[in-house]
């Protein structure tokens, strides 16, 4: 029977509170590794971007993340999924930011892996546009689709803001990211709340609720959140003995790791 | 070049639950049978071992083991006027590949239909007049009766260990069943399953409403089990990854679990795996099928198998669109209603509500995939529809099949979409909510079709298959009357917040998932002129080809198919055996 209805995977839509990301830009890092280590000449040259330069090396994060380093994002792009995941999942009393959550890493992953390739989409032509419902329908991988909202959404906020998305201050990220979902920031060629709400969206709740081995919900701490009990749910015993009472198991996660 | 084979017996395309239980019954008999199935076994694999079997994002969000969109998808539109479009990563519907098809990850709902399901036109107008089918709903008898099924769903349910509470043994109503039941012989082979807390919930507020809830039947092992062939299976683990997942722990009925292994030891079957099957050989003049083509996909090869029957088991959608890209039986026009290939196309109209409470462990991780409490008083024609203006209905239930966090997590109306407050609201609700759903009729519309698309194709180059599909009046009209039952059961359940459930509305929505039960396209019939197939699953334009699954329903009813279409199966391996020994019209 159908499982699916009615779920937590609906539009976007306005309402939510923005809170403080604590927000850690890749392109201040770069700057800071910039200063202090010649160990990858071809990422900075390469990045190199001269406001990102100009501004003085922020010191270096205190702990670095267990996943460290992008497969498919370049700094730009990192700049802009680390700046979203943060405004997205703030560091408060519920969980830390959202990079430190891993959800970048979980992004960048994915378009690198064989989703963001397109695997298991049809990419035969020809290409025609229709009703939403008949769903995506451009020539794009999902990794390409990702790269070319990111870039239209920066040339939108530069329209409005006069600044890239991540240089934004976290309120003004906020709203600016409720006005992509609402299909309020428009492109000439890229549809961006179809790129927000079909394709960002769906992997940042990704990115927070699949196992830790993908690289997101880092030490499993939305399903610690939540309350999701993970492996090995050989729940048996459980099923009798705890229906409708708390789940002991959902204060201490487990999965794929645990059992690898 | 393709390489001729050496001739079969009986060649079965697709190598899923319809083709085990045809040739479960062949081969007991003597009778040589080969099945052809594209994809692989995977009951080694890490579908099927811990820890990997448990990776949401893989199995499910990903669609890990379902039909590859990227080889072969549909193309879609919601009416004749308009262009379909290819559904380039279809989400509504899971079509299976591999050793045990779609019945591999299914959740397990086994029933009976009603027992005037396959004689809905005659019951409609013996219960409303004549005039009561509207002219554009193509609803039609079966050609068969429930009692001429009811020996195989006896057998069917044994072979599967099916748990469940009888409503109805030889007419006389059981308590604590599902009085509308179809009549049956006896009890289930196992007892129910284990309700959830929201089926309890859900039962509670049922019975203040004066309906009668039951714990529907299910394919999960309530228990220990062993089949008439000797096959067994272990208790469910209540472990919430059931459909769009293989079951690690043998304790969900499946093909490969139970019958592929029987057959597996019969020296008179064989199963290629891996070998896609493009095409039937017809002989126009002599109308008959002369065997089969396929593409190895491990050599790339391309192989011509001759066969005395072809009997086609594939997905509903694959069993339509070989005999369109074959060219064997008229294809069905709208405009005039002639043809057949690909008429009475029919989905599920379902609908959902969210119940939230906040003072009560729903604990939605423990569940099996069809542990479901459900109330039948609103589905298909068991009640009254004189004056309402539709014809159907649906069950509704709580069925909570699992928690997985992705895709299952509920936050109240209202809540935003990401920060703080979407993170405390999922912190709060997570483990005290859950959906009600009605899973619905839907009757055979003369603008719901299938037929070949004429611009995109697939990876060896043929026509995608084009659904014609949308919810239609009688449809949307079903969907509110059954929307408006659910919320007065929500209401009944003193919950804290109820996000309502609203009816299904035009246009039909590929993205989103609903059910993988799409019927139709080869519909049964005693007549040639309004079905692909007779009573005995024969193609009226070639005697010994035959084609059986959810492709042969001509209309759907408000429960999932897998009990039927396994019945329909089993009796055509019986009539199989004996059209092998003879062969002729049925």
């Amino acid at each position: 029977m159908s499982d699916q209805n009615g779920t937590d995977r609906t539009r976007p839509h306005a309402g939510a509170s923005a809170e403080g990301p604590a927000r850690r830009d890749v392109l201040k890092r770069i700057a800071a590794v910039a200063g202090t280590a010649p160990l990858a000449p071809a990422l900075i040259a390469a990045s190199a971007p001269t406001q990102a330069a100009a501004q003085p090396a922020a010191p270096a994060p205190a702990a670095t993340p267990p996943e460290s380093g992008y497969q498919s994002l370049g700094p730009d792009e990192a700049a802009f999924v680390e700046a979203l995941v943060n405004v997205m999942c703030p560091a408060d009393h519920l969980s830390p930011s959202g990079v430190d959550c891993g959800l970048a890493v979980f992004i960048d992953r994915q378009l690198a892996g064989g989703f963001g390739q397109g695997e298991r989409l049809y990419m035969q032509g020809p290409w025609r546009k229709g009703k939403p419902q008949l769903g995506y329908q451009l020539p794009l991988t999902p990794e390409q689709f990702f790269k070319a909202g990111i870039a239209a959404a920066n040339a939108g906020c530069k329209a409005r803001h006069g600044k890239p998305f991540f240089a934004l201050a976290p309120a003004d990220a906020d709203a600016f990211l409720k006005e992509i979902a609402a299909g309020k920031v428009t492109d000439p060629r890229v549809p961006l709340g179809l790129w927000f709400n079909e394709l960002v969206y769906p992997l940042f709740t990704q990115a927070c609720f699949a196992d830790p081995i993908y690289g997101g919900n880092r030490d499993k701490v939305f399903w610690r959140m939540v309350g999701y009990p993970g492996l090995p749910a050989t729940h048996r015993n459980d099923m009798v003995q705890f229906r409708g009472k708390p789940f002991p198991g959902a204060k201490d996660p487990k999965s794929i790791a645990d059992f690898s | 070049m393709a390489t001729t084979l050496a001739k079969k017996t009986v060649v079965i395309v697709g190598g899923g639950l319809t083709a085990a239980l045809v040739a479960r019954q062949l081969t007991a008999k003597g009778t040589d049978v080969l099945v052809l199935e594209r994809g692989h076994d995977r009951r080694n694999g890490p579908e099927s071992t811990l820890p990997n079997q448990r990776d949401e994002l893989r199995w499910d969000i990903h669609g890990g083991l379902g039909q590859d969109w990227a080889v072969e998808t549909y193309t879609v539109r919601h009416a004749v006027k308009d262009e379909a479009l290819p559904a380039r990563r279809l989400g509504a519907f899971l079509p299976g590949t591999g050793l045990g098809g779609a019945a591999s990850h299914w959740n397990g709902f086994t029933w009976r239909w009603s027992e005037y399901d396959p004689v809905l036109r005659t019951r409609f107008e013996s219960r409303y007049g004549k005039q009561a089918i509207p002219a554009d709903l193509l609803i039609q008898d079966w050609g068969v009766t429930y009692a001429e099924m009811e020996p195989h769903h006896h057998l069917f349910e044994k072979l599967y260990g099916i748990s469940g509470k009888a409503g109805n043994i030889n007419g006389v109503i059981q308590a604590g069943g599902n009085p509308f039941e179809a009549p049956r012989r006896d009890d289930y082979p196992q007892p129910p399953l284990e309700p959830t807390e929201a089926g309890l919930i859900f039962k509670a507020a049922c019975e203040k409403l004066g309906h009668k809830p039951f714990i529907a039947p299910s394919g999960n092992s309530s228990g220990a089990y062993t089949n008439p062939d000797g096959m067994r299976l272990a208790p469910c683990q209540y472990c919430g990854h059931c459909e769009k997942f293989i079951c690690e722990a043998q304790a969900k009925a499946t093909p490969e679990t139970l019958l592929y292994p029987v057959l597996m030891e019969r020296p008179n079957f064989e199963i290629r795996l891996r070998c896609h099957v493009v095409g039937i050989d017809y002989d126009r003049q002599g109308k008959r099928a002369t065997g089969v083509r396929y593409v190895d996909l491990v050599t790339g090869e391309e192989y011509e198998q001759p066969a005395d029957v072809v009997a086609l088991c594939a997905f509903t959608m694959t069993n339509t669109r070989l005999l369109l890209m074959t060219g064997i039986g008229e294809p069905y026009d709208p405009a005039t209603g002639a043809g057949v290939v690909g008429r009475n196309f029919c989905y599920q109209t379902n609908a959902a509500a969210n119940v939230f409470v906040k003072d009560r462990w729903i604990n939605p991780f423990l569940a099996s995939g069809s542990t479901g409490v459900t109330i039948d008083e609103f589905n298909n024609d068991n009640f009254d529809h004189a004056g309402l203006g539709f014809l159907g209905g649906a069950g509704i239930s709580a069925n909570l099949t699992n928690g997985r966090p992705i895709g299952n997590r509920r936050v109240p109306p209202g809540t935003a979409q990401w920060g703080t407050q979407w993170k405390q609201a999922n912190a709060e609700w997570y483990a005290h909510s859950f959906a009600l759903q009605a899973q619905g009729t839907s009757y055979p519309h003369r603008e719901n079709y299938l037929s070949l698309d004429p611009t995109w194709r697939d990876a060896y180059g043929q026509p995608l298959l084009r659904l014609t599909f949308d919810w239609r009046d009688n449809d949307v009209k079903m969907s509110e009357y059954c929307s408006q039952k659910i919320n007065e059961i929500a209401k009944a359940m003193d919950a804290t917040v109820v996000a309502p459930a609203t009816a299904r509305k035009s246009p039909f929505d590929t993205r989103i998932y609903q059910s993988t039960h799409t019927t139709g396209g080869t519909p049964m019939g005693a007549d040639p002129k309004t079905s692909v197939v007779s009573q005995h699953l024969q193609h009226w334009d070639a005697e010994n080809l035959f084609v059986v699954g959810a492709s042969v329903f001509p209309h759907n009813a408000g429960y999932n198919p897998t009990g039927v279409l396994a019945a329909l199966a089993l009796r055509l391996g019986d009539d199989l055996t004996g059209y092998v020994e003879r062969p002729r019209r049925l």
